[in-house]
């Protein structure tokens, strides 16, 4: 027996679902839905679980994590609950319930709050990259204030806490979805099974296609390159990639390895994929095209922009490096190029980013699920 | 009834009806059969009998051929009957001594399968109609004077409406009310849905029009003791107090409304717990209320609202939905989001039906974040009282059947409209039928939505059934036209089919009175002796009086018995059609199909049936196609005469198929 919440409703809201209260049931959405199988089965009944407050329901579900948010649903509702928006909404309010320091939860709810941080986090990184050099006039001030040891320490604490809660997040997830399974039969386990089907979607997005050829009428003849889909491929293994190229150069311990150095070919092509991905995807939404690009959140813009000016400064610091351009302009957009990376790592648990980590998981539930119903 | 001489020139016309009817039954050769009858003078083929350039024919036949009578085989005489007597009557004969015989639903629709039998009956179906026609007899409608008046009963919004056009169309009105004031239900609403107004000015506007006609009398506190008469000249005895009035009139209009259902003890905790109240009690603390909602002394935060209370049981007394009190809860629920703030409401229904234009309240109250329940009627909820407020459990249809509950201050049974229970008393004061669930019951919902079986007696609003105040009064208006349509004329012309008694034979035994639904018989005394009359403005010529009676003294016009038993025996009579080589009666089937003209499907099925007699799953498994597929094929192969049912398998489960009328079967 459950207890209806009237007041979830309201806080489900500021996650930026609007009418969703308008639903009644007609289950429209649901069938429209591409990606609704025998398996699962959504949005209408978490609309449901929304106006009844049913809070686990949501926590517990794979479903809010396997929609790619292609608009049908909104298109097709007849009292214009917004579905779609509404199911957006649903991730955002479980990054913010899984992550345990409630940072999430202010991000989301509140635009002035999301922008001050985004700002005090851009000063306090510009001080700390500072502290790399010791030499330099700010960073002998910023000494005199506070010590070398504190500040170091407490950048370790800083992306500590942001490792913890990323891994926490991901441990509660893994709870909830876990109380709802089915046990499956003993020697049954389809572990690998579902963690190759998951890969298999990362790479192909495969579902995320069924998505575009839902709003056929407009991307029907464009070619896949421009496609909704690939462009959210482009992004996330550009993203990956660079990451990934990072981590190697930072690994060999020399950033200015020659040009053809397999971790700098890497993050190259990986750069252009996120340049060209979020070019797109930011022309799309400027643009309103088709119905998925019509609402664009603040915290959308944000993460799409940085992510695009990481790009951009990367490859402009690429260029100039070769030709040796003016050295303080470099300093500038390095420093720019560096906070926004830093920034983007930090954020990543507590943004629209954390869906990185949340949908594989889902995903990876989804397919164990639905290889023991075949 | 004297005139028993037989007609001796009858035209008979038999249509083709475009191919409905001739397509299957042999027209030609049954025209011919009908011209051999007796007394026949004309059998003609007509391609549409109701086209009015056979009307024009027929019409001048009737006058070249001196006919006397005619007979038309075509479709339903619901559809036709008035269009053929009216072409009797223009062409000088009585419309009385025209019948029509159904040969279109009755017969090749009825039996497309098998054209051959289709063709038979029909030719008995005609030889029983010239049969009919020959002994009918002419007929004149029966005259009635009426009186300019109307008597409507009941003083609520659909009867004060209708009393207004009566009047104003030039009827004095006699407006009864049982209470001591007027306006019904609806005086007692505040704002209605739509306007906006409120149900009292509603009512004082049409009051005030009340007064200032001169021909409306209005009683209050007036009760209807008898009703005597019939259609013309009712008269309705009155008291008022301790005064007794006799009213005449031509018509009257039974405009008494509805009563709201009352929940049992115990329903839902009404009674046994004082915060489930009904909605009219809600709408009346709603009314009471300012600034903030109490009740019993407590703000109310919460409200439940239970619809279909006593409403719509599978199983119960009241099966049928009461339509307004979906909308009327949700207004409701409206009013109180808009008057008093952050109140949540929960609707715990089985289907919303705000039909029409009131869609946009339920659209309006989702948007509030009203919260909406619903439950199956085997499930109901379950109220129990939880400290000072009350627990209400629920198994939600909407979210996988979920057990949920909810806490609220107050429950409000949305209840629906029930017969009032004063009904029966005027059902048994007009002889009007009331239905399977206690309203008053018109001759056809869509067709004569506002007469009654009684004539002159009419009708309206919500007596008739659960309807909305616009429903309501579109209905009263309807009665007062059609009541205006029959006092407007100092005469009313009746149909002339009723019984007739036999004054000789009478011996009044009091049995056909006894049988009379209509209290159309009344003894008389004549001649001497007592005898049954019939009042032929009561009487609805049903029949049931004239098998009853021991002396074979009733008789009714139009199914005498001359007429009856001349139908019976016209139909015994067999009937014998010539089937041709290759005609359509011979293997009941259309002209032969070409072996290359079928489809693939038949071809690979006749291929099967080659040799040995096959069922349908067999044939299924043989083709490797589904069963459905299979059955649909064989049944129209059968249809054209192509296969045939052989044998029972040997499971006694399936018949199995075998070819008829395919010789060879090429692959």
């Amino acid at each position: 027996m459950s207890r209806i919440d009237p007041e979830f409703a309201s806080e489900i809201k500021k996650y930026g679902a609007k009418d969703f209260s308008a639903c009644f049931n007609c289950g429209n959405c649901t069938a429209v839905c591409g990606l609704t199988d025998k398996s699962v089965n959504f949005p209408r009944i978490f609309l449901r679980s929304g106006i009844l407050g049913l809070k686990d329901d949501i926590l517990q579900s794979r479903e809010i994590w396997l929609c790619y948010a292609c608009g049908e649903c909104s298109e097709t509702c007849p009292r214009q609950a917004g579905p779609g928006d509404y199911m957006a909404a649903l991730r955002r309010y479980a990054i913010a319930s899984y992550e345990p320091t409630g940072l999430t939860k202010l991000i989301f709810k509140s635009n002035p709050v999301f922008i001050l941080f985004t700002i005090f986090l851009s000063v306090m990184l510009g001080f700390f990259l500072f502290t790399l050099k010791p030499d330099h006039e700010v960073s002998r001030w910023l000494f005199t204030v506070i010590p070398y040891a504190v500040i170091h320490n407490m950048g370790l604490v800083i992306f500590s806490i942001t490792g913890i809660s990323m891994a926490w997040g991901l441990i509660t997830m893994y709870l909830k979805l876990s109380k709802t399974v089915v046990k499956s039969e003993p020697g049954k386990s389809n572990f690998v099974n579902a963690w190759r089907e998951v890969v298999k979607e990362l790479g192909t997005m495969n579902r995320y296609q069924t998505c575009d050829k839902e709003d056929d009428s407009y991307w029907k003849n464009k070619p896949a390159a421009i496609q909704p889909w690939f462009v959210h491929w482009s992004i996330m293994w550009g993203f990956l990639g660079l990451l990934l190229a990072t981590v190697l150069d930072f690994i060999l311990k020399d950033p200015a390895t020659a040009i053809w150095w397999p971790s700098r070919i890497l993050g190259t092509v990986a750069g252009l994929l996120l340049v060209y991905g979020t070019s797109l995807s930011i022309t799309y939404r400027f643009k309103k095209v088709t119905k998925t690009y019509r609402e664009t959140r603040l915290a959308d813009w944000m993460f799409l922009l940085f992510l695009w000016v990481a790009g951009i400064t990367g490859f402009w610091l690429e260029i100039s490096v070769a030709f040796g351009a003016n050295y303080l302009l470099n300093h500038i957009v390095l420093l720019i190029h560096t906070i926004i990376s830093m920034e983007l790592v930090l954020l990543f648990g507590f943004s629209k980013f954390a869906h990185a980590i949340y949908r594989p998981l889902a995903l990876f539930f989804y397919f164990r699920e639905s290889q023991q119903k075949n | 009834m004297e005139e028993k001489q037989k007609k001796e020139r009858i035209g008979v016309y038999i249509c083709h009806c475009g191919g409905n009817i001739s397509d299957y039954v042999d027209v030609a050769q049954i025209r011919d059969l009908a011209k051999n009858e007796e007394g026949v003078i004309i059998s003609k083929n007509v391609m549409f009998a109701c086209a009015d350039s056979n009307q024009k024919e027929m019409i001048r036949d009737i006058e070249d051929e001196k006919l006397d009578a005619i007979v038309v085989a075509s479709c339903s005489p619901k559809l036709h009957l008035h269009t053929f007597r009216n072409v009797a009557l223009r062409g000088g004969i009585n419309p009385y001594n025209y019948t029509q015989v159904n040969i279109r639903e009755q017969c090749s629709w009825a039996h497309s399968d098998t054209p051959g039998e289709a063709s038979i009956k029909a030719a008995g179906l005609i030889r029983a109609g010239i049969k009919k026609v020959s002994f009918s007899e002419a007929l004149e409608n029966i005259e009635v004077s009426s009186t300019r008046a109307v008597v409507i009963i009941g003083a609520g919004v659909s009867g004060m409406r209708a009393a207004i056009d009566l009047a104003k169309m030039g009827n004095q009105v006699y407006l009864i009310e049982k209470e001591k004031a007027i306006g019904g239900n609806v005086a007692k609403w505040k704002e209605l849905f739509i306007t906006g107004q409120k149900g009292n000015t509603i009512i004082e506007a049409l009051s005030k029009q009340i007064r200032e006609l001169t021909n409306i009398t209005l009683f209050t506190g007036a009760t209807i003791e008898k009703v005597t008469g019939s259609i013309g000249n009712f008269i309705a005895e009155v008291n008022i107090g301790d005064e007794k009035l006799n009213l005449k009139s031509g018509a009257i209009l039974v405009t008494t409304g509805f009563d709201s259902y009352l929940p049992t003890e115990g329903e839902f905790g009404y009674k046994n717990n004082p915060a489930v109240i009904t909605l009219p009690e809600f709408k009346g603390l709603i009314d009471n209320s300012h600034e903030t909602l109490l009740y019993n002394n407590r703000k109310v935060n919460s409200i439940a609202y239970i619809y279909c209370v006593g409403m719509r049981q599978t199983k119960g007394e009241n099966k049928y939905c009461s339509r307004v009190c979906c909308t009327t809860a949700i207004q409701s629920s409206l009013t109180v989001h808009e008057k008093f703030k952050d109140i949540q409401a929960y609707h715990l229904y089985r289907d919303i039906r705000t039909y029409g234009k009131q869609e946009i309240l339920y659209e309006r109250s989702s948007k509030n974040g009203d919260i909406y329940l619903k439950f199956d009627e085997k499930a109901p909820p379950v109220v129990e009282p939880i400290g000072n407020k009350l627990l209400v459990k629920v198994k939600d249809e909407l979210t996988k059947r979920r057990e949920l509950e909810l806490e609220t201050d107050l429950v409000v049974l949305v209840t629906g409209l029930v017969p009032r229970s004063d009904s029966k008393q005027i059902s048994a004061l007009l002889k009007i039928p009331v239905g399977n669930d206690g309203f008053f019951n018109e001759i056809h919902p869509k067709l004569r939505p506002v007469e009654t079986v009684i004539n002159g007696v009419f009708i309206g609003g919500s007596c008739q059934g659960p309807k909305n105040i616009s429903e309501s009064v579109q209905s009263s208006l309807s009665a007062a036209v059609k009541i205006n349509a029959l006092t407007k004329n100092p005469t009313i012309f009746l149909e002339p089919i009723v019984a007739r008694i036999n004054f000789d034979a009478c011996v009044w035994c009091g049995k056909c009175a006894e049988v009379c639904e209509y209290d159309a018989i009344h003894p008389l005394e004549m001649y001497g002796k007592t005898v049954a009359s019939v009042n032929e403005a009561v009487c609805k010529g049903c029949g049931m009086c004239a098998p009853v009676c021991p002396a074979d003294a009733i008789d009714m016009a139009q199914y005498s018995n001359n007429e009856i038993e001349g139908m019976i025996d016209g139909f015994m009579e067999k009937v014998e059609l010539v089937a041709e080589a290759g005609d359509k009666l011979q293997d009941g089937g259309e002209e032969g199909i070409a072996m290359k003209d079928m489809p693939l499907i038949w071809r690979q099925l006749a291929g099967c049936l080659q040799g040995d007699s096959k069922s349908i799953p067999d044939l299924a498994k043989e083709l490797g196609l589904d069963s459905e597929l299979v059955t649909y094929n064989l049944m129209t192969m059968n249809k054209y005469s192509l296969v045939e049912a052989d044998k029972l398998d040997d499971s006694d489960e399936y018949f199995s198929y075998k070819l008829k009328n395919i010789p060879h079967v090429q692959n």
